[in-house]
């Protein structure tokens, strides 16, 4: 190997390195914490820390673009010592680092995060009443018992591909039974898991990253099917979990019970998965990444 | 109507959320940390326009993560305020 070569090898490494998916999964852990202090704000004057919350979001998206521009520029060098640069390394591997059960806060290659000072975790099980309540209007579903949640309670990864499955399979029962059997804090999680993955699967079945335009063709896609196992489930929240996937501006309205981002998230992964044919297993990050779709969905 | 218990541990939910988010910013900070020594051990003493516009990248990476972990702590100051007057 030459010098240049030898060069070209360590920075490609570092680039690949960078921690793109550590700062994915901030942000959607953040906006998962938006959306739940939104909620509760709706019985409040007090801010909550819902505009500081806005800002790190904010901060940790620039950030964000911050490494893809240094991952061009990075490319960009390479280039004019006359090295394949990565530019066609394909989509992100990071869609799936927020579902990775062994390192919850990372993607797979990289350092597992040390806890913050003062870190003390907080006592999410006293909302199971009121996840067990919503829940039961969103699927029609009856809630579980309170010891047949403390026996099953899987994590919100494992959770994820059970819907999934329950999706794939159409077994609105069993959705309801398997979301009633978790407490509120992994069920909730769902919507900080789930947006990375919704991207990426939505892209894959349109044949290109999701824009803004393709909001309505989305949802002709997936709704029929979202409503048949989530009666209870607004058109609205769709209409706003595809806007984010899109990256379109969604409809300033009184923010959604936190409970029916999560649910209806998880049911639209299913739904996008069972569109694509694949298994959802597929979600497991150490799972091979998927062939494309050669089929994308018309308009 | 929700309840006080309900609206406590609705803020705790949401805290653990950010305690996470801010687990996943401090393991960022030192990933990049880690690339601007080996990007910089590796490039030393280049003066393309590339290499330049990189380590500037990286740094306004982590300077945005330092800026966004700042506004984290001071959301969580403010929930918990919340939820002691309650």
């Amino acid at each position: 190997m030459s010098i240049v070569q030898e060069l070209g090898a360590q920075l490609r490494s570092t680039s690949d390195e960078l921690p793109t998916g550590l700062v994915t999964t901030a942000m959607e852990r953040l906006r998962a914490a938006t959306e739940l202090l939104n909620w509760v704000r709706q019985e409040s004057v007090d801010p909550i820390g819902v505009p500081m919350l806005g800002n790190a979001t904010e901060h940790a998206e620039r950030a964000a673009a911050a490494l893809r521009v240094a991952q061009d520029a990075i490319a960009a060098y390479l280039g004019t010592l006359g090295l394949t640069a990565d530019a066609d390394r394909g989509p992100s591997r990071d869609w799936r680092a927020a579902l990775d059960e062994h390192k919850p806060a990372q993607s797979s290659d990289e350092v597992a995060p040390p806890p913050p000072p003062g870190a003390d975790r907080p006592r999410p099980e006293q909302l199971a009443p009121w996840w067990q309540q919503r829940v039961s209007e969103l699927t029609g579903e009856p809630p579980a018992r309170p010891e047949e949640v403390a026996a099953r309670n899987p994590s919100t990864a494992e959770l994820l591909r059970r819907v999934a499955a329950d999706v794939r399979s159409g077994d609105r029962a069993r959705l309801g039974q398997d979301l009633h059997h978790v407490d509120a804090a992994t069920g909730l999680g769902l919507s900080a898991v789930t947006p990375s993955v919704l991207h990426r699967l939505a892209g894959d079945l349109l044949g290109h990253e999701p824009r803004p335009d393709d909001v309505a063709r989305l949802r002709t896609a997936v709704s029929g099917r979202v409503r048949s196992l989530l009666p209870g489930t607004s058109p609205a929240t769709l209409d706003t979990l595809l806007s984010r996937i899109c990256r379109a501006p969604a409809r300033a309205e009184q923010p959604a019970h936190p409970a029916d981002n999560a649910v209806t998230s998880s049911v639209l992964t299913g739904v996008l998965l069972a569109r694509l044919g694949r298994d959802p297993a597929t979600l497991d990050p150490s799972a091979p990444e998927p062939l494309p779709h050669h089929r994308p969905i018309s308009d | 109507m929700a309840s006080v218990a309900e609206l406590r541990a609705a803020v705790d939910a949401a805290l653990q959320q950010v305690t996470e988010g801010q687990a996943a910013i401090q393991a960022a900070r030192e990933k990049l940390g880690e690339a601007q020594q080996s990007l910089a051990a590796a490039l030393d003493g280049s003066a393309n326009e590339s290499v330049t516009a990189a380590h500037a990248s990286l740094s306004h990476a982590d300077q945005q993560l330092e800026e966004g972990l700042g506004a984290t702590m001071m959301a969580i100051e403010q929930a918990q305020t919340y939820t002691a007057t309650l």
